[in-house]
């Protein structure tokens, strides 16, 4: 038993030193590489599911179901009122594709800092942070719903597609960050 | 020879460079500044700020998503 124990440490202390781990799990990929991966996983959700990726439109989805999930409608909402929002909600949680892409991105990051072994519980260090993180997160969602989508929807993919809109987005999501960088100075410096 | 350590566990980015950019400004040379950060964006930006301005730089993994960044301060 003893023995066991021993071999298990030398075993994960044998990974640690792994040239191949630290390469590719350890370490953080490069913007480049990250670049290249976003591009073909877009062009790969593209082709399978028909819509290019999108991923602050799915929470508004969850929103909806969660809604409706404790007896609330949502058919006479504007935002909700196209056939088409209507035909996703009708069809569920499960059945949309975006579901499972958000799904993805919560565990993926999750096991990706598991595997790094870099996963930490952080403290909150003031009330500021949970005000700007509030905030900052109302903001965004809010943002990001009136723009028909977030730097992912409008931005990624609306560029990709050659769509104008996503140029205008890059403007003015470029100008709503220069704020929010002067804001942090300010409050949190 | 002085050793300052700044906290900035907790913090997010750019908070960890800003501040460490502000505090070696103060320091003189051969002065060493120890930044503790826990966002993992902030062991990239910190480190490659400090060495591209001719700064000697360790990073020490010190915890499980937990680093220390040792600037000290060539010029």
């Amino acid at each position: 038993m003893e023995n066991k124990v021993e071999n298990k440490v030398k075993f994960f202390d044998r990974v640690k030193k792994n040239e191949y781990y630290k390469k590719w799990i350890k370490s953080p990929f490069t913007y480049l590489t990250a670049a290249i991966l976003l591009a073909i996983f877009q062009i790969i959700t593209l082709a399978a599911t028909g819509n290019p990726w999108g991923v602050s439109g799915v929470f508004a989805y969850w929103g909806a179901w969660l809604v409706e999930l404790f007896g609330g409608s949502v058919d006479k909402w504007y935002y909700f009122a196209s056939q088409g929002a209507q035909s996703t909600l009708d069809a569920g949680f499960l059945a949309h594709a975006g579901t499972w892409r958000n799904i993805g991105i919560i565990f993926g990051a999750l096991a990706t800092t598991l595997l790094a072994s870099g996963f930490k519980f952080k403290k909150i260090k003031s009330k500021k942070q949970i005000v700007a993180a509030v905030l900052g997160g109302l903001a965004m969602g809010y943002g990001a719903r009136i723009a028909a989508g977030c730097n992912i929807g409008a931005l990624f993919s609306g560029i990709a597609s050659l769509s104008v809109s996503g140029w205008v987005f890059a403007v003015a999501m470029f100008a709503g960050a220069v704020v929010g960088s002067k804001l942090l100075v300010k409050f949190f410096m | 020879m002085n050793e300052v350590v700044i906290d900035c566990l907790g913090e997010a980015c750019p908070v960890p460079l800003v501040k460490a950019q502000n505090k070696l400004n103060e320091m003189s040379v051969g002065d060493i500044l120890i930044v503790q950060i826990d966002h993992s964006c902030a062991m990239k930006n910190v480190p490659e700020w400090a060495r591209n301005d001719g700064h000697n730089v360790e990073v020490e993994e010190v915890d499980d998503g937990e680093w220390e960044v040792i600037i000290e301060k060539s010029k």
